[in-house]
């Protein structure tokens, strides 16, 4: 009498952005390693998440330009339960939401820092780290 | 000038399911069946319901409410996408449909099956101010309220000294007061150390600072004061009510203050429209999606300075008895998670004194709150009626 085969579990797909109109030349920048940020044409302030209009002068017209890397610690979570699946392997891991120099945070996982070390000010510094061709994510990492 | 809207609208009735986890009912159903108790409670024909503002997504849309309640004329149908904020904005806008005339009564339901439909993490995916925190965040692995506002958390204990003791404090007074209330899904007493031994979630949250995911549902009805004052039950009014939105609504990430609520714009709001001020409150229904929450938004409520929420839930001041009693139903930490509409049926009881075990001796004023959708805060001030 044949058994049927247990049925196994395909492994969980990390969940990918899915870039927008407005959001895509971020996302091409991480994939090149380089960290692009939205400023605007007129009035020259930084804005993220990237948006079609300026909330300080309106316009419409912006381009997008490489920021520096460095940051300074302004919050964290240890996230210990997996809420996706994909991440249970990988857990506990620490997610740093960070001041960019450039003006605006960023929010990541933070690698290679222990949790006892973290505090607010702490300075870390922006990396990239491919998950396939097409996507590349922030990552942080000691300065 | 008086505010147009203050004391014109009452919450004239008040319905739950039971608060389980595990239900063969139907979102649509829990709603169904909370809406007719509360229009019981009121002494008003399902019928003449003309203004239905259903949670959303519950698995309800309005014309739910006229296939199965027959509704003659509905005059309002609307959802308003607010997360946990939602019910208690639902009842700004019902009360200015009914001051204004446009409904005589108003239904806000929730049924929701939050333990045995899909979990919190699949639901937020239905929510359209998510997308960004799906787009940036989801794939580092940070979607979940548990973890968004976990940083938050851990930023008020950094700058302020806020413990887990004082996280705790919360849990387990909240869980004194669902004992006395009996329809709640837990029942038994937590300690303390209960507390500290809850796995972590998110850092700094353990499982004991989280709101349950449950089944059940709740309904309440808005109806002009002038109707509801020969209506079946006390009258309650709608002193002050207000919704308010913070900067950078969809990104917690890019707020300039992650701390800030859009409850900080209401608050004000709210009380300047009933006229009255912390002070005046002799029980508040705080929305606890996680204990912190409940921390913060009595600093912003004014019952304490910023920072100062943790030492202030210490020594029985916000249990019953205490100078502050909240959440006296157990809130969604411990009686059921129905996206805070629990919170204003048990003020309403309160005032109507009809909270039994849990009553708030002379309660005359108290306040409600929503919170949710990544920082959208509600409020509303009901009194009872002279």
């Amino acid at each position: 009498m044949s058994q049927a085969p247990t049925p196994v579990a395909p492994a969980p797909e990390r969940p990918l952005p899915t870039p927008t109109r407005e959001s895509q030349p971020y996302w091409d920048g991480m994939r090149e390693g380089r960290f692009l940020l939205q400023y605007c044409s007129s009035c020259g302030k930084v804005r993220h998440y990237p948006r079609p209009v300026c909330p300080h002068c309106f316009s419409m017209e912006s381009e997008f330009k490489e920021a520096p890397l460095g940051g300074s610690l302004h919050a964290w979570t240890v996230c210990h339960h997996p809420f996706n699946f994909f991440f249970k392997a990988s857990a506990p891991y620490i997610v740093a939401l960070v001041d960019m120099d450039a003006g605006v945070r960023v929010n990541a996982q933070l690698h290679g820092i222990p949790e006892a070390e973290l505090k607010i000010g702490r300075r870390v510094k922006l990396g990239f780290e491919p998950v396939n061709k097409e996507v590349t994510l922030p990552v942080f990492v000691a300065e | 000038m008086v505010h147009p809207l203050r004391d014109k609208a009452a919450v004239s009735g008040i319905g739950e399911t039971a608060y389980t986890r595990g239900t063969t009912k139907s979102g649509l159903a829990l709603q169904l069946e909370a809406s007719l108790k509360a229009l019981d409670d009121a002494g008003i024909d399902p019928r003449d319901v003309d203004g239905v503002i259903p949670y959303f997504p519950g698995g309800a849309i309005a014309e739910d409410f006229i296939a199965n309640l027959g509704l003659k004329d509905l005059t309002l149908s609307a959802f308003i996408p607010m997360g946990g904020a939602t019910c208690v904005a639902a009842i700004q806008m019902a009360a200015m449909a009914v001051t204004t005339g446009v409904c005589k009564h108003v239904l806000i339901s929730v049924g929701r099956t939050g333990y045995s439909g899909s979990r919190v993490s699949t639901r937020l995916q239905q929510f359209p101010v998510f997308a960004q925190a799906a787009e940036f965040e989801l794939p580092i692995g940070m979607f979940a309220p548990a973890q968004l506002y976990a940083q938050g958390a851990r930023r008020h204990m950094e700058l302020y000294g806020t413990t887990a003791r004082q996280f705790a404090e919360v849990a387990v007074v909240t869980r004194q007061h669902a004992i006395l209330n009996g329809n709640v899904v837990m029942n038994k007493p937590l300690t303390v150390e209960d507390h500290h031994a809850s796995r972590m979630i998110s850092d700094p949250f353990r499982l004991f600072d989280c709101s349950l995911e449950s089944d059940g549902g709740a309904a309440v009805i808005i109806s002009a004061t002038d109707r509801a004052k020969d209506l079946r039950k006390p009258l309650v009014t709608i002193a002050g009510v207000a919704e308010g939105h913070p900067d950078s609504p969809a990104s917690i990430a890019q707020r300039p203050d992650i701390l800030e609520f859009g409850l900080v714009k209401s608050a004000p709001r709210a009380y300047a429209m009933a006229g009255v001020g912390p002070k005046d409150i002799d029980v508040a229904e705080i929305y606890d999606c996680f204990t912190f929450t409940v921390i913060r938004q009595l600093e912003i409520l004014g019952f304490c300075k910023a920072g100062e929420g943790g030492p202030f839930v210490m020594d029985g001041r916000i249990a019953l008895g205490g100078e502050l009693p909240i959440n006296t139903h157990g809130g969604l930490l411990s009686q059921g998670h129905v996206v805070g509409l629990n919170h204003v049926i048990e003020l309403t009881r309160q005032l109507r004194g009809e909270a039994g075990r849990a009553q708030v001796k002379q309660a005359e004023t108290g306040l409600v709150t929503g919170y949710g959708d990544m920082g959208d805060g509600s409020i509303a001030i009901l009194r009872r009626a002279a």
